[in-house]
């Protein structure tokens, strides 16, 4: 066997290999970790089969909590609501809007998927409901009245929710001014209660295929329902949710560092965490692609000598 | 309908998961042993010799 030849710093590369040839069948070693995958795959699955959260609609949501339902219904009448205020993408408000200092790339965006709360979560689908001639009745009357009797009802019976009792699943609140805003609720809880208004929002569209669920999510969302169900699996933000799944599953472990900045301050505590996060990511992404020009950091695989280790049998044959 | 009933999984993991808390940390336990699992795997691929083969001259 020839005495092995030290290569020199920077080969030419034009230069054929001077080094020795080894068999190698690329053809065969696909095959084999295909195999060797599908074979994980099939085992996993039957060890641990996949999480099977049943999904939460607004009909599982209304039944079990109707005056939860109620209040963020009545809150999307009146344009109260965290959707109504959110800003862009949904709207004009100035609620959530988020900034790096002056530039807000929220607002720069514009409004891409508009959302008028009244008109798409309580209006156009209670329009929907065949004959009820007690609701047409009373939404020519909420459609007709002035935009601050239109408030004052919802305000009121916003307020008397609270002390509301359900009887036979209808809502029956203390006596007070609602107008016609306590018989478009009631319609609105049996429509969501039967599942109707999860189909009447995803179809408000109007589009065949039925599968953008921005409207039914934020309605959801707005409700201590659902964010009291993710508290429950440690899905919020302030539980490392972003990284965490439904049930015993490992969840998205990649996400560590996105979540983590949410735990500490600044950002825990700042109405714009969401934009700067985004920010100190993405500064912190480029600098991990640069690594290779930045002077210091780009020495480092030699420093750690992790190859050495890798190759350990040709540096010990090569220094020997 | 018990013939329709489809077959549970050996290992039912559709129960909450335990976590794992250490000052602002949280964890949950099936992230920490993927985690675990990982640097078990890089180690193995560090420490764990390639075949030999017959090199041709």
């Amino acid at each position: 066997m020839p005495d092995p030849v030290k290569p020199p710093a920077f080969p030419d590369e034009r230069a054929p290999w001077p080094g020795p040839f080894v068999r190698y069948d690329l053809v065969k070693e696909l095959v084999v970790a295909l195999g060797v995958v599908l074979a994980v795959v099939v085992a996993l699955t039957v060890l641990f089969s996949s999480p099977d959260e049943p999904p939460v609609t607004i009909q599982s949501w209304s039944k079990a909590a109707p005056a939860d339902f109620l209040g963020v219904a009545v809150s999307e009448l009146n344009r109260t609501s965290g959707v109504a205020t959110y800003g862009p993408p949904y709207n004009e408000g100035t609620g959530s809007v988020q900034k790096i200092g002056p530039i807000s790339l929220q607002e720069a965006a514009g409004v891409k998927v508009p959302i008028e709360t009244a008109k798409d979560y309580v209006l156009e689908p209670l329009h929907e409901v065949p004959g009820a001639p007690r609701l047409r009745a009373a939404l020519a009357a909420y459609e007709q009245a002035p935009a601050a009797l239109q408030e004052k009802w919802a305000a009121n019976y916003e307020k008397a929710l609270p002390e509301a009792r359900f009887v036979a699943g209808v809502p029956v609140l203390p006596p007070g001014r609602y107008g016609p805003v306590a018989p478009m609720m009631a319609s609105l809880l049996a429509m969501g209660q039967s599942g109707a208004l999860d189909g009447a929002l995803l179809a408000g569209g109007h589009h065949f295929y039925a599968t953008d669920y921005t409207k039914p999510l934020l309605f959801v969302s707005a409700g201590e329902y659902f964010e009291k169900l993710a508290e429950h699996q440690h899905l919020l933000g302030t539980q490392w949710g972003m990284m965490n799944e439904t049930g015993s599953y490992p969840g998205q472990v990649w996400l560590w560092l996105f979540s983590f900045w949410y735990q500490v301050e600044p950002f825990k505590s700042s109405s714009n965490a969401d934009a700067l996060i985004f920010m100190v990511m993405g500064v912190l992404s480029l600098a991990f692609i640069c690594i290779p020009f930045i002077p210091g950091l780009n020495r480092l695989p030699r420093r750690l000598g992790v190859y050495r280790l890798i190759w350990r049998d040709h540096y010990r044959e090569v220094e020997s | 309908m018990t013939g329709t009933t489809p077959l549970g999984a050996i290992f039912d993991l559709n129960v909450p998961a335990h976590y794992l808390s250490w000052h602002f940390i949280q964890i949950s336990v099936p992230n920490f042993v993927v985690i675990v699992l990982m640097i078990v795997v890089f180690v193995a691929a560090l420490l764990i010799p390639f075949p030999k083969r017959e090199r041709e001259p």
